[in-house]
């Protein structure tokens, strides 16, 4: 893979110039979090950031969205979410989040939705630093060798970049003065350096080798339960989980010969109506059996498929469970021990 | 007139009239809906109405007066389907958050001095279920346009409506907001159920819960977590219970320990 230095006072140059063939992407400031939007004035952009709120996944399937319009002729096919868009600042487990994606959308199953959204969507990654709920290290996703265009490694005053695909190239054929082909020995001393550093600065480990057996061998043990009577079933696990993928189907109708919306809206199996069928039955009535099986999507089916998690160690739902209901909590109490988590101490403290 | 249109009936019980309002509010379908449907009863929009038979009965408004009760029991006798709009219809609204028969009682005779009426019977707010078999539940306070239009349109093309049934934090993500509760807000988002596009958080502000109980409602969970937050007691459950109705009455009675 080819990898060229770009000084920082480029940075921007370089943007200007690839901004005029799509929409550009990055991540900006909402409160003190961060998320990705549509930027049009590069200082917006910030540079350090550690997760978004909502990972990449909503700008290929948004949230809500329309999927088709239809009346008694027949239906017209809406992609108004499909658009050129060039994603900078996409960092290496959100880049996996979207191979993961990729696998289930565009392989043996193919969605067009997904499909069309992903093929006119360029990814530059950036390089991160770690805080105390990455934990990307663990699931090996925290380097990446695929699915990006281009790869910023940001090294102070100037980044390497990874040239990924021949979409990325020709990126920086479009400003070929502003990169540099030759490294100084220097330069590469301190990416390697840098990359040493930032490998022992993931502070959270968890032991994924151990979780499908684990699995297997807790399917019953008693803190599901516990986790299930804690759990809100608010579904914000599955809505910020870049692996997460379900989705339902809405019929709107409307009045006066309107056309009719068929919308597609994220779901998640953590929510009382995933596993309802016709008739009213509900193979997963309890909490904690909706709880187990995404458990068991994480951290034990998806690696009988792929060979790997689907956790790509981003955090996001050690941050936003308001229970501490997560990937780390929960991989605690399956090896035996107590996390301390607010669903433990839960029980002890339910007195009227 | 066409024959095979729903006939549908619009009734207000002990409510502010929000929800017959919203309705009438959605002017620029209005027409499409008195063309689609053949309107029977709407008082807050015309004088012309017969109490026959229904496709559809649209009611509002908790059940809080002998009256109303039996204008409940009258309009089910006549329906095929019933649905309740609104959170006083849906949950009881405000004017059932009193939970303790004897607190309301009390509260009764406080405000009103005489408590015998002259022409109806008062009776503690309750929900439309509390009486009568409900087919479909609008939530909100007041209901809002678009699900209104959707559960119209469903039920006139003879399909059941959908309505989310999960709470107002997955409407919330889908925003992308950054979680008040997270950051130590008394929001309950996680017990409401969800229909609002979540529109308090977006805006920085914690859900209050007007869309009422969502109907997987942790009462536990949340009540717990907002403990560890440090929030008072009687203040989390007198959040809780404003939009709650009678859904939180269990609950709180555990919580305050009040036998019932
Ligand atoms: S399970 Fe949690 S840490 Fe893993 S990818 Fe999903 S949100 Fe990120
Ligand atoms: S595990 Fe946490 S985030 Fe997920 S549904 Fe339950 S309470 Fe919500
Ligand atoms: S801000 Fe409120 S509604 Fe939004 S996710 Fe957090 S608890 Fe739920
Ligand atoms: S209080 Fe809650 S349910 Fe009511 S509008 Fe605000 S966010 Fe929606």
């Amino acid at each position: 893979m080819r990898i060229v230095k770009l000084k920082k006072e480029y940075f921007h140059p370089f943007l200007d110039v690839i901004s005029r063939q799509a929409e550009l992407w990055a991540p900006v400031k909402k409160g003190d979090k961060h998320i990705f939007d549509r930027v049009e004035d590069f200082n917006r952009i910030e540079m350090k950031t550690t997760r978004t709120l909502l990972p990449p996944k909503k700008l290929l399937v948004p949230p809500a969205f329309n999927t088709f319009t239809f009346n008694a002729e027949g239906y017209q096919e809406d992609l108004s979410h499909v658009s050129s868009k060039i994603l900078f600042g996409i960092h290496p487990c959100d880049i996996h989040g979207l191979l993961t994606l990729d696998k289930l959308f565009m392989h043996e199953y193919t969605d067009p939705y997904y499909v069309k959204a992903r093929q006119k969507t360029l990814i530059l990654g950036l390089s991160c630093w770690p805080d105390e709920y990455c934990f990307a290290k663990s699931t090996r996703t925290h380097i990446i060798d695929e699915g990006f265009d281009l790869f910023f490694t940001d090294l102070e005053d100037f980044f390497l970049v990874w040239v990924g695909s021949s979409q990325g190239d020709d990126l920086l054929r479009m400003k070929p003065d502003l990169f540099e082909e030759t490294l100084s020995d220097s330069d590469i001393q301190r990416y390697i350096r840098w990359q040493t550093e930032r490998d022992k600065a993931y502070r959270t480990e968890i032991n994924f080798m151990a979780m499908p057996d684990l699995m297997e061998l807790k399917y019953k043990a008693p803190f599901w339960e516990e986790a299930g009577r804690a759990c809100l079933a608010c579904g914000s696990c599955s809505m910020v989980c870049p692996t997460c993928n379900c989705y339902n189907v809405l019929d709107k109708l409307a009045l006066g010969g309107k056309p009719g919306r068929r919308l597609r809206l994220w779901d998640s199996c953590t929510l009382v109506e995933y596993s309802e069928v016709a008739g009213g039955e509900n193979f997963r009535e309890h909490k904690a059996d909706r709880l187990r099986l995404w458990y068991t999507h994480k951290l034990q089916a998806y690696v009988s498929k792929y060979g790997k998690p689907s956790c790509v160690g981003c955090g996001r739902c050690l941050v936003t469970c308001p229970v501490e209901i997560n990937v780390r909590t929960i991989s605690k109490a399956l090896e035996g021990e107590d996390p301390k988590a607010f669903w433990y101490r839960l029980p002890s403290e339910v007195k009227p | 007139m066409k024959k095979d249109k729903l006939k549908i009936g619009i009734y207000e019980l002990t409510g502010c009239a929000g929800d017959a309002l919203l309705i009438l509010d959605c002017e620029d379908e209005l027409i499409n809906i008195f063309h689609a449907a053949d309107i029977r009863s709407f008082l807050m929009a015309k004088s012309d109405n017969i109490d026959g038979e229904l496709d559809v009965a649209l009611v509002e408004g908790s059940v809080s007066t002998e009256r109303d009760l039996q204008e409940l029991l009258d309009i089910r006798k006549r329906s095929k389907v019933l649905v309740a709009i609104g959170l006083c219809a849906t949950a009881g609204g405000n004017q059932a958050a009193f939970l303790d028969p004897r607190e309301w009682e009390d509260n009764l005779k406080k405000v009103y001095g005489r408590t015998e009426m002259t022409h109806t019977k008062p009776l503690q707010s309750k929900p439309l279920n509390a009486y009568v078999k409900v087919d479909h539940y609008l939530p909100g306070c007041p209901i809002d346009r678009e699900q209104f239009l959707s559960t119209l349109t469903r039920l006139l093309a003879g399909h059941p409506p959908e309505l989310h049934r999960f709470p107002v934090c997955v409407e919330c993500k889908w925003r992308e907001n950054d979680c008040l509760l997270n950051r130590g807000i008394l929001c309950l988002g996680p017990l409401t159920a969800a229909g609002c596009r979540a529109v308090c958080p977006s805006h920085n502000l914690p859900c209050v819960g007007c869309w009422g109980p969502a109907e997987e409602a942790n009462y536990t969970a949340e009540y717990q977590l907002l403990m560890e937050k440090g929030f008072d007691r009687e203040m989390i459950l007198r959040k809780m219970s404003t939009f709650s109705g009678t859904a939180i009455a269990d609950f709180a009675a555990r919580i305050r320990g009040v036998k019932k």
